[in-house]
Parts: C-alpha cells; sequence; structure tokens
C-alpha cells in the first residue's frame, strides 16, 4: 500500500524563541484537499513553511516518502510545490523567463493559459498587476509540480488577491491536482472554499483548535470561539 | 537588442578596443619596430582585460545573490577588503611579500573573503538598506586600515596609495600578472556554472529553495567566488568602484535579467569598460596617464545617472 502523501506528527516551530506552531499533526491522503483556516497570525504561514521542509520543525514529518528536511532541495522539490502569499522577484524577468527557470516551459505556458495570462510570455513582470503577478508565480508553482501522483502541493492564499475568473481557476487548478493524486493544503480565509474541501483545520495560536471534515468543524461554536463573538459563520 | 547582436557588437567593440590599447603609449603611437611595443604594452592590456572581466561578472554574482541592483563589490568592502589583505601583508614583512607569486593574491583574498563572510553575516536576513549600510561600513573599515598602514610603512607607502586610487595597472608585468590573469579567468568561468541557482534566488530563498535550488551552496559559492574574482583583480588594478555596479545594470538594460546572459555580458562589458578606461586615460596625456579608476568614474557615473533615470525599478 502506497505511503500517504502527507504525514505530520506533533509538528513544531520555534522562530526567534517564539512557539508558533505546537504539535500540529496532519494527515492527508491521495486526492485530498485540507484547508487551513484561522485568524491572523495563527500561524498557518509557518505550518506551510515547515511542511515544506524550508524552516527548522521538530516532530515527524513525511512529504512523498520523505522527510523534506533531510533530503536536498532538488529532490524534495519534484514531489512537492510551494507558493507564498506574496511572491517576489528582485529582477524584471519576462513572464516566459519564469516558465524556463523552474525547468518546465510547457507545462508553465499551459497554466499560464488556464489563469487567463495566455499571450503574456513576453510581457515583463513589473508590467502585470499584482493580480497578474500571483497568477504567473501560481503557475510556476504548479509547473515545479512534476509528479503530482502522491506528491503535495502547498498554497498560502493562492486566491486572496485574484478576481473571480482567476479564484475560479485556481480552484480548477486544486482539483485537477487532486483528481491527479496529489494531497493539498491551502491556507485561506475563504470559508466558502473550505467547506468544499476534504479536512479542514483550524489553527488558533498555533495549536490545532479543531480538524475533520467541513461540516463537523465549522461549526458556529468552532467560529465564533476562533473568531469571536458575531463572526458570521456564513462567511 | 537580441543576445547575438549584442555579443557580436560587444565583441566586435572589445577587439577595437585592445587593438587601441595596444597602439597607444608614451612611447608614442603605433606597434614598433616588429611589434616590439605591443610586446610591451600586452600586460597592462592582459591585466585590463582580466581584471574589468572579474570586476564585472564579480558585480553580477554578488547583486544576484543579495538580490539587490545596488551590491557591488566596491560599494560594500569586498575590493576595500581585497587590498586591506594586500596592505597588512606589506605592511606586516614588506619583503617576504614578493617572494613567491601566490603571497599577495592570497593575501588580497584572505581580506577580501573576509569581509564578504562578515557582509553575509551581518547584512543579510533584513532590508536592502541593511546589507548596504553593512557593506559601506565595511568598506570605511577597511580603507581606513589601509591609510593606516600606508602612513605607517614607508617604503609600501606609495604603492598603496596607488593601490587606493586604482593605479597599479602601470605596474603590469607577466612576471606579475600571469597568476591573478589566470586566478581572474578561472573566477569568472566558475561563476558562470551559477546562473541558475542565481536565477531562482531571485523569488527569494523559500521559493528557490521550493523550485529545488540548493540556495545554501549556491551562496556560499557566490560568496568565496566573488571574494576570489575581487581579490584577484584587486591586484591588477587596485580599488576600482563602478564596473562592478555599471556592467551588470549595463548588461540588463541590453540583454535582460537572464543570469545565464547577465554574467557572461557583465564580464564583456566590465572588460571592455576598463580596457576603454585605460587607454582613455593612456591616451590622452600619455607622459601623465589619468588612472583607470578616475576614468571609470568619469564615464561611469554619468552612465549610471542616467541607467538610473530610465529604470522603472
Amino acid at each position: 500500500m502506497p505511503d500517504l502523501p502527507l504525514r505530520a506528527g506533533g509538528l513544531g516551530v520555534e522562530l526567534a524563541g517564539r512557539r508558533i506552531i505546537d504539535g500540529v499533526s496532519i494527515r492527508a491522503e491521495h486526492c485530498q484537499t485540507i484547508a487551513l483556516v484561522g485568524p491572523n497570525g495563527a500561524g498557518k504561514t509557518t505550518l506551510l513553511r515547515a511542511l515544506a521542509g524550508l524552516i527548522a520543525s521538530t516532530g515527524e514529518l513525511h512529504v512523498a516518502d520523505h522527510d523534506p528536511r533531510l533530503v536536498s532541495a532538488e529532490t524534495a522539490a519534484r514531489s512537492r510545490a510551494y507558493c507564498a502569499q506574496k511572491p517576489t522577484c528582485a529582477w524584471d524577468y519576462r513572464v516566459g523567463d519564469l516558465g524556463e527557470i523552474v525547468g518546465d516551459s510547457e507545462s508553465f505556458a499551459t497554466w499560464l493559459a488556464e489563469l487567463g495570462l495566455e499571450g503574456f510570455a513576453d510581457r515583463r513582470l513589473t508590467e502585470l498587476s499584482g493580480g497578474e503577478q500571483k497568477a504567473a508565480h501560481l503557475a510556476m508553482t504548479f509547473a515545479a509540480l512534476a509528479e503530482p501522483y502522491g506528491g503535495v502541493l502547498l498554497l498560502d492564499e493562492p486566491a486572496a488577491a485574484l478576481d473571480l475568473s482567476r479564484r475560479e481557476a485556481v480552484r480548477r487548478a486544486i482539483r485537477s491536482f487532486a483528481q491527479a493524486g496529489a494531497a493539498c493544503v491551502v491556507a485561506t480565509h475563504d470559508l466558502g472554499f473550505a467547506r468544499d474541501c476534504d479536512q479542514v483545520i483550524v489553527l488558533a495560536e498555533g495549536r490545532m483548535v479543531a480538524s475533520g471534515r467541513p461540516a463537523d468543524v465549522l461549526t458556529p461554536e468552532v467560529i465564533a470561539s476562533v473568531w469571536g463573538e458575531g463572526s458570521s459563520p456564513a462567511a | 537588442m537580441g543576445t547575438t547582436k549584442a555579443s557580436v557588437a560587444g565583441l566586435f567593440l572589445l577587439a577595437i578596443l585592445v587593438v587601441c590599447a595596444l597602439s597607444v603609449g608614451p612611447q608614442g603611437f603605433g606597434w614598433g619596430d616588429g611589434g616590439s611595443l605591443v610586446l610591451l604594452r600586452a600586460p597592462r592590456v592582459l591585466a585590463a582585460l582580466a581584471a574589468g572581466l572579474a570586476l564585472g561578472i564579480g558585480g553580477a554574482a554578488q547583486q544576484g545573490v543579495f538580490r539587490n541592483p545596488l551590491a557591488d563589490p566596491g560599494l560594500t568592502g569586498v575590493f576595500g577588503g581585497a587590498l586591506f589583505g594586500i596592505a597588512l601583508l606589506l605592511g606586516c614583512s614588506p619583503e617576504s611579500a614578493w617572494q613567491r607569486a601566490w603571497f599577495l593574491p592570497a593575501a588580497a583574498f584572505g581580506g577580501a573573503l573576509g569581509t564578504s563572510a562578515l557582509l553575509a553575516l551581518w547584512g543579510t536576513g533584513g532590508s536592502s538598506a541593511r546589507l548596504l549600510l553593512t557593506g559601506l561600513g565595511l568598506n570605511a573599515f577597511t580603507a581606513a586600515g589601509t591609510l593606516v598602514i600606508a602612513a605607517r610603512s614607508g617604503e609600501s607607502r606609495e604603492l598603496l596609495t596607488n593601490g587606493a586610487y586604482g593605479d597599479w595597472l602601470g605596474m603590469a608585468t607577466f612576471e606579475l600578472t600571469w597568476l591573478p590573469v589566470l586566478l581572474c579567468g578561472l573566477a569568472a568561468l566558475a561563476l558562470l556554472s551559477l546562473s541558475r541557482s542565481l536565477d531562482l534566488l531571485a523569488f527569494g530563498e523559500d521559493a528557490a529553495r521550493g523550485f529545488g535550488g540548493d540556495v545554501t551552496g549556491a551562496r556560499r559559492r557566490a560568496v568565496l567566488l566573488t571574494a576570489l574574482a575581487a581579490a584577484a583583480a584587486t591586484c591588477l588594478v587596485g580599488q576600482v568602484a563602478f564596473i562592478g555596479l555599471l556592467a551588470p545594470h549595463l548588461a540588463r538594460a541590453l540583454v535582460g535579467p537572464r543570469h545565464a546572459k547577465v554574467l557572461p555580458f557583465s564580464a564583456l562589458l566590465g572588460a571592455a569598460l576598463l580596457l576603454g578606461a585605460d587607454t582613455l586615460g593612456r591616451g590622452l596625456w600619455p607622459h601623465a596617464p589619468l588612472s583607470a579608476a578616475a576614468v571609470t568614474a568619469v564615464i561611469g557615473a554619468p552612465l549610471f545617472i542616467w541607467i538610473a533615470r530610465r529604470s522603472h525599478a
């Protein structure tokens, strides 16, 4: 039986002496999408970076058959892709350069078209709007995940800066990766999106407050206790 | 401009500059009997080419690794560290410094590596201002150190002062320059292999690692090789500002920001700039030539302001 794409047990992260993530455990099967929700500063970004193996963490971590903290960056990247909430680029590359840099221009061009950036290959990054830039970085991330089956896609608020049609395109992309056998973990404030996922993990102050099926987790009680009284459960 | 067109134009310009550089000097214009003047001038031309190449590609590599268009080994104290290393050796034991060809390059490398390491240690992890301020601090310290040693050591005083003004090319002989020239070439070749890592690093450390880049290894290699390039170039010309800043900016304006193009073009443009500056300084005043560093600054400063004004970043 193939191992789970993503398994983390008692994961902890300390940054500058402060405990940011404390005892988080996640299991994601093939084809599953997990929504990571919680108020600002709950530790969603730190948790995603820890799952990606980009920062030091304690506890058990398996991403696509290996511990990303122990293998080379190249090995880890074959079966795990991560896109930050606000990706940056120091130089004014052409959009098309991004595909060459990530090593798969063809797949990148396909994702570019999916995300509504067809014909943008010759534009400079600085000529793009904030949302278009984010979409280009997402296309780069999607193109980077060369082996979706059993792989892990980690996205930090992928749709936050995007317009409606691109939001829908990102949802389709996540669904297609899940259908191809990947496990997707998506940090989001969009509880509507979270309700469509297979699992929801509610994070507050670095700890898992609740986790499980959306209907069991996103109850008015949990929402009120995490986001405060008066937060709309319908959000 | 297309890459091919730019390469052809660049190499053509460089060839013309080499011919000009071999033709001018205090002995008058021309190549002498049977090319005797050419042989006499060749070490200087070769030194200027090699040093310019190393300065250009070193600047591009440092800008790439620190993701900062203002990082330039001339501003961030790496050249200063190289000269300080030479000053320390000359100050401590002026006789033994010349006994082996590799003593001075090794001292320069030690100084450059020291400042590079401190820059990476203290200057990174914060804003781009932090990097530049740390570099400026290191630069001021090493410059002051060099001047203190120069003032206290009678025989090396003129030599070190000339070095601080980037006026060493006039001393070039094959015996003195073969090793630094070789090191410039080797450092430049090795830096070319970092182009993919530097492209990935443009997206930040997290993204670079996430896309499979060996960030720590690439950074270590870049710091080491930039120090080597800076040390070798300093042994040839002394301190020259601007080329490490100007060459990569010109290269990006000509061929775009991909490092597979920026690195070689910065090397080419750096070589052309330094050789052009040195030739101009010698050609205009054959008997009291201006230092390459002075001419570089005179040409480079307005050019740099022009680039800054037309960039939209």
